[in-house]
């Protein structure tokens, strides 16, 4: 056939019969095929449609279990029980009330709870409903007996997720539940159902997809009242079991930290910076997991999601607050590696300074802290220091470059949802937010970790990571590995990977380490941080937020901190919220830390050891 | 212009007739399918068809008087602005199941993508028209299909496949009807045909067929894809060098088929990276249903069972027993023919069959008469459209074609794509009246 239309006409007529022809085809196939499907197949499928059919239940997978890092006994186990269907449709209008009646006598449950699973748009409904949870198999075994009684009802196997460990740990892990509508919409293409259980916090949903495994199927032939009529005709598709999963988490850590840290609002991270692991993670309050799959709490559950104090959230990645001095290290780094104000050179601390209208107090009183150096400054956490080199030497510019190769203001990609990214202000910020300029003033709030500046308590620990790691930060991780169900074979294991590497002078690195030991021998902390089975090196932070007698307390440190093998150190940071009653507690839940990790003691026994009295722990002024 | 009287009384009443009879059979069945088996009226849906349909009529009256011409200066506009909205669909859109393929506020919102198609129809007849002397034909061809794969690939990232797919036999029959060399459309329907064998030859392989078929594995199993894709690159290069020094025919044929083979190759190693296993699987269950009884296998089976049982004269309007959301979830949308097919038996499955098969014959007729290179385009543009969504559609509902959910026109419920298969159905009327004119 020739591209060239030599009739004149608009259209090559040859085409239009070319394609007239392919059309004439397929619709001669379609109807052909349609013929055959009504005619010559008709009598068959209308025997199909009215006798019998293939009924198909639903097989759930068990959802893997999760595990410690030591794997001695789970943390969260799957309990059997029973889920109770309802085919609405099946269900006569006439037999409402009473069915309700019934069933609810039956499952010792309230008539409305099982009433209002099924709106009034639903009753036509020939989809199976589910109507009561958690119900034990006597139960189900009863209705069994009497289903003349209940048409469309049905039952499956629902597992209960079933969570041992209710203490602190609950976070980590977080909690199932049904899938909600608007999560079956953004997930409607990755295999979910409507009824399915899925991860709604925590690892149970980050890692939903290893741990949900495949639902399975039996299908059996039925009548069309859905009894079966064949034995034998059962076919099973067997289910696949979720996987298990081993936690970074070390279970004996994370008590001690929970211990540690007390009825206080506040956090504890506990990382290895070797690999970027982290041994314990601790959000207080907390919640216990089990009361959001139990039918009969739904009060309690009421309770936690309105509960002030947020118990849901996770402080240690949720929340971000000033880092206040512990952001004092990073500006050492700063001074060192600028190299415009030398380390030995002193500057006198009068205890305050004024700069513009203002005047900036030192947290000590007149006369201050004299003449100190850097390694002075950072032991005595001098602000009068850090304000006058950062503001006259290095400069917010250098200051905001120094944060963020810190890893500050961006989020360390923890596998655990919702972190946030904390925040590094910059003078185009303000001006974009206030319409105001950047003053000297704010250089200075900043260089002590004051002012606009936020981090979570989980990249405090990233920087302190960084300073033991001579410049190297590994992803936080909470994922060591994942087991398979049947025989624990090891599916996968979490390789370190390195998050990034900053552009720092080793030998700077090198002396802030050793200015944070000296924190700990002979400056602010001496009295309340050291351990007695390990060399601590680390720093204290009081942020201020306003209130009068109150403030944010940090303490964070690494130990062992002369230690041969880079494998041994952890860093520990202990975060209490301003809305505690003040009490300097923070280096002592810290040094009880290191002291139970490295002494193998519990936290009874750590706290003797290290000779904590009741004194100490009801300590009441502020020390920095 | 025609006055509105000249329109009507020179209108293919042929259209006509068997548009308002499928917009009818459309809602009695919508009405149907919302009924229970007790007779209980449970949705609404049919007087929103209702509504749509009537200022669908006004759409297509609006079209019909419209002289299409004034349209043809500002098509690269409409096509540049439809494009923005795709992209703002894309990132601001609605999510419903699992696509971004909807925008609008509160209860009201449209499916652009409906009418990106005949925007896409109007600028690619434009295109064709004033490039028919002056372009070489393989640029023309190239660019024809550049036109239509920017808003295709916009399509398929909302995700939607099955209305993405819709664009390829539109670009088809154009390219077709305008006189491109056929053997560029021969290698384009050839390549589209190997492609999408060899994305889902390893997963018939593995779950419908449950065996290998001998030698088929080179073509998806590396490192033998790399080695035949080399193979038919070293092919292709030899037998084009030979084309040109020789001029021997065979030659091109070699040519023509090693590039074939090299296209579909890379094409199919991309929708491998691109589609999930899920995707693929959804499309080749037709196949054997039995593989995924629970999921999309069941509405299959169910559907071909809903059909087969009407039987001749079927199961009497509203009586269906196969159908009315017992079966089929999605029976007013995706499955609305096995519902006539069940209720009125071969007879009215057979009356909608001869109502597209008498628009697409009109189509033809006017394609034959008019005079107008632009118009002819369009109409062949609009044709493609309808017996795509047709073929695929019917043939899902049959179980001879793949899951791909998208509407059967005039017949499925939603404005959208009702709305816009009536201003299409009003532009062929328009261009109908006007045939005369060159």
């Amino acid at each position: 056939m020739s591209d060239l239309n030599r009739s004149g006409e608009p259209v090559d007529p040859r085409r239009l019969v070319v394609l007239s022809a392919v059309f004439s085809l397929l619709f001669l196939w379609y109807s052909g095929y349609l013929l055959y499907l009504q005619l010559v197949k008709g009598v068959e499928f209308k025997a199909k449609a009215a006798g019998i059919s293939r009924q198909t239940t639903v097989i759930p997978a068990q959802r893997g279990e999760i595990y410690d890092r030591t794997m001695s006994i789970p943390l969260v186990l799957n309990n059997e029980s029973f889920a109770v269907d309802l085919i609405p449709a099946e269900l006569p209008a006439a037999l409402r009330d009473t069915f309700f009646s019934k069933l609810a006598l039956i499952l010792d449950r309230q008539q409305d709870d099982l009433r209002k699973r099924i709106s009034p748009s639903e009753y036509h409904l020939y989809q199976a409903i589910e109507i009561a949870e958690s119900v034990p198999y006597d139960k189900v075994a009863s209705i069994a007996e009497r289903i003349d009684e209940f048409p469309g009802v049905a039952w499956h196997v629902k597992p209960k997720r079933n969570y041992l460990e209710t203490g602190s740990i609950a976070h980590v892990i977080g909690y199932v539940g049904n899938i909600t509508r608007e999560e079956y919409k953004v997930l409607y293409n990755k295999g979910y159902g409507t009824g399915d259980v899925i991860g709604k916090s925590g690892i149970e949903k980050q890692y939903d997809s290893i741990l949900r495994g495949k639902d399975g199927r039996e299908y059996r032939t039925v009548d069309v009242k859905g009894r079966k009529i064949l034995q034998s005709d059962r076919m099973i598709d067997p289910p696949i079991p979720g996987q298990n999963i081993v936690l970074t988490i070390d279970r004996k850590i994370q008590l001690v930290a929970e211990k540690a840290l007390g009825p206080r609002m506040g956090s504890v991270v506990v990382l290895k910076p070797a690999t970027g692991e982290v041994l314990a993670m601790v959000s207080y309050p907390w919640y216990n997991p089990n009361l959001f799959g139990d039918v009969n709490a739904s009060k309690e559950y009421l309770q936690i999601l309105n509960d002030p104090n947020t118990p849901l959230l996770n402080r240690t990645i949720q929340s971000s607050y000033p880092p206040a001095s512990t952001f004092k290290a990073v500006m050492a780094t700063g001074i060192l590696g600028e190299g415009k104000f030398p380390a030995e050179k002193k500057v006198l601390c009068p205890g305050e300074i004024s700069y513009g209208d203002r005047i900036f107090r030192c947290w000590i009183k007149r006369p201050g802290h004299g003449y100190l150096d850097l390694r002075g400054a950072i032991a005595q956490s001098c602000d009068v220091y850090f304000w006058t080199v950062m503001r006259d030497y290095v400069g917010i510019e250098r200051m905001v470059s120094y944060a963020r190769d810190f890893g500050l203001g961006q989020i360390s990609g923890i596998d655990l949802p919702g972190e946030l990214s904390g925040f590094v202000p910059t003078p185009k910020w303000k001006e974009n937010k206030f319409h105001e300029r950047w003053l000297g003033g704010d250089t200075m709030n900043m260089s002590i970790g004051q002012g606009y500046m936020l981090v979570t308590p989980l990249q405090l620990a990233n920087v302190y990571a960084l300073i033991v790691n001579g410049g190297v930060v590994y992803k936080p991780h909470v994922l060591k590995e994942v087991r398979d169900a049947a025989n624990g074979a090891l599916v996968k294991r979490v390789v370190p990977e390195a998050l990034f590497t900053a552009p720092f002078d080793k030998e700077d690195i090198r002396l802030v380490r050793s200015y944070l030991r000296e924190v700990v021998t002979t400056g602010t902390a001496r009295y309340s941080a050291p351990a007695k089975a390990v060399q601590v090196a680390g720093k204290t932070g009081t942020a201020e937020v306003g209130l009068a007698d109150r403030w944010h307390s940090w303490f964070v440190g690494f130990g062992p901190y002369d230690a041969k093998d880079p494998e041994d150190v952890i860093v520990v940071v202990v975060m209490t919220e301003a809305s505690n009653p003040w009490e300097w507690w923070t280096p002592f839940a810290s040094a009880i830390i290191f002291q139970s990790v490295f002494a193998d003691q519990t936290f009874e026994e750590a706290v003797d050891a290290l000779g904590i009295s009741n004194a100490a722990i009801e300590r009441r002024n502020k020390v920095e | 212009m025609p006055s509105i009287r000249k329109t009507l009384s020179e209108m293919d009443w042929f259209i006509v007739a068997a548009t308002f009879s499928l917009v009818v059979v459309g809602i009695l069945f919508i009405y149907s399918s919302g009924v229970t088996s007790e007779g209980v009226l449970v949705s609404g849906e049919y007087l929103k068809q209702a509504i749509w349909a009537v200022t669908g009529i006004l759409l297509m009256l609006v079209f019909a008087v419209f002289d299409y011409q004034r349209l043809r200066d500002y098509t690269f506009v409409i096509y540049a602005v439809f494009i923005v909205i795709l992209v703002y669909t894309r990132l601001f859109g609605r999510l419903v199941n699992g696509a971004k393929s909807w925008i609008g506020v509160g209860e009201l919102g449209i499916q652009p993508s409906e009418f990106v198609k005949l925007v896409v129809i109007l600028f690619l007849a434009n295109y064709l028209e004033s490039s028919r002397q002056s372009t070489g034909g393989l640029r023309r061809f190239l660019t024809a299909f550049g036109i239509v794969s920017i808003p295709m690939g916009l399509v398929l990232v909302q995700p939607d496949f099955g209305t993405a797919l819709v664009f390829i036999p539109i670009f088809i029959v154009m390219a077709f009807v305008a006189g491109t060399d056929s053997k560029y459309v021969a290698f384009f329907v050839l390549s589209m045909l190997i492609t999408s064998l060899l994305t889902v030859l390893p997963l018939y392989e593995r779950i419908i067929a449950r065996h290998r078929i001998p030698l088929l594995f080179v073509f998806y199993e590396k490192p033998y894809s790399y080695i035949v894709l080399g193979a038919a690159f070293a092919v292709f290069a030899l037998a084009l060098s030979g084309y040109r020094f020789f001029r021997e025919k065979y030659y091109a044929g070699i040519a023509f088929a090693s590039a074939l083979m090299l296209i579909s190759g890379f094409a199919s190693m991309a929708a491998h990276a691109v589609l999930k296993e899920y995707q693929i699987m959804r499309l080749i269950v037709f196949l054997d249903p039995s593989v995924d009884k629970l999921g999309s296998g069941w509405n299959i089976l169910q559907s071909i069972t809903a059909i087969g049982s009407g039987g001749i004269f079927g199961k009497g309007y509203l009586h269906g027993t196969q159908s009315h959301y017992r079966y089929l979830p999605q029976q007013s949308t995706d499955f609305i023919f096995s519902i006539i097919a069940e209720e009125w038996g071969f007879i009215g499955s057979a009356f909608v069959f001869a109502c597209f098969i008498l628009i697409l014959w009109r189509c033809f007729v006017i394609m034959r008469a008019v005079k107008d290179r632009y118009a002819a385009y369009i109409v062949a543009g609009i044709m493609g459209m309808l017996a795509f969504h047709f073929m695929i559609n019917v043939g899902m509902t049959m179980g001879i074609m793949p899951i791909t959910g998208i509407p059967l026109y005039f017949l499925s419920y939603g404005g959208s794509s009702l709305w816009s298969i009536m201003s299409a159905m009003g532009m062929v009327l328009g261009i109908s009246t006007r045939r005369f004119r060159s």
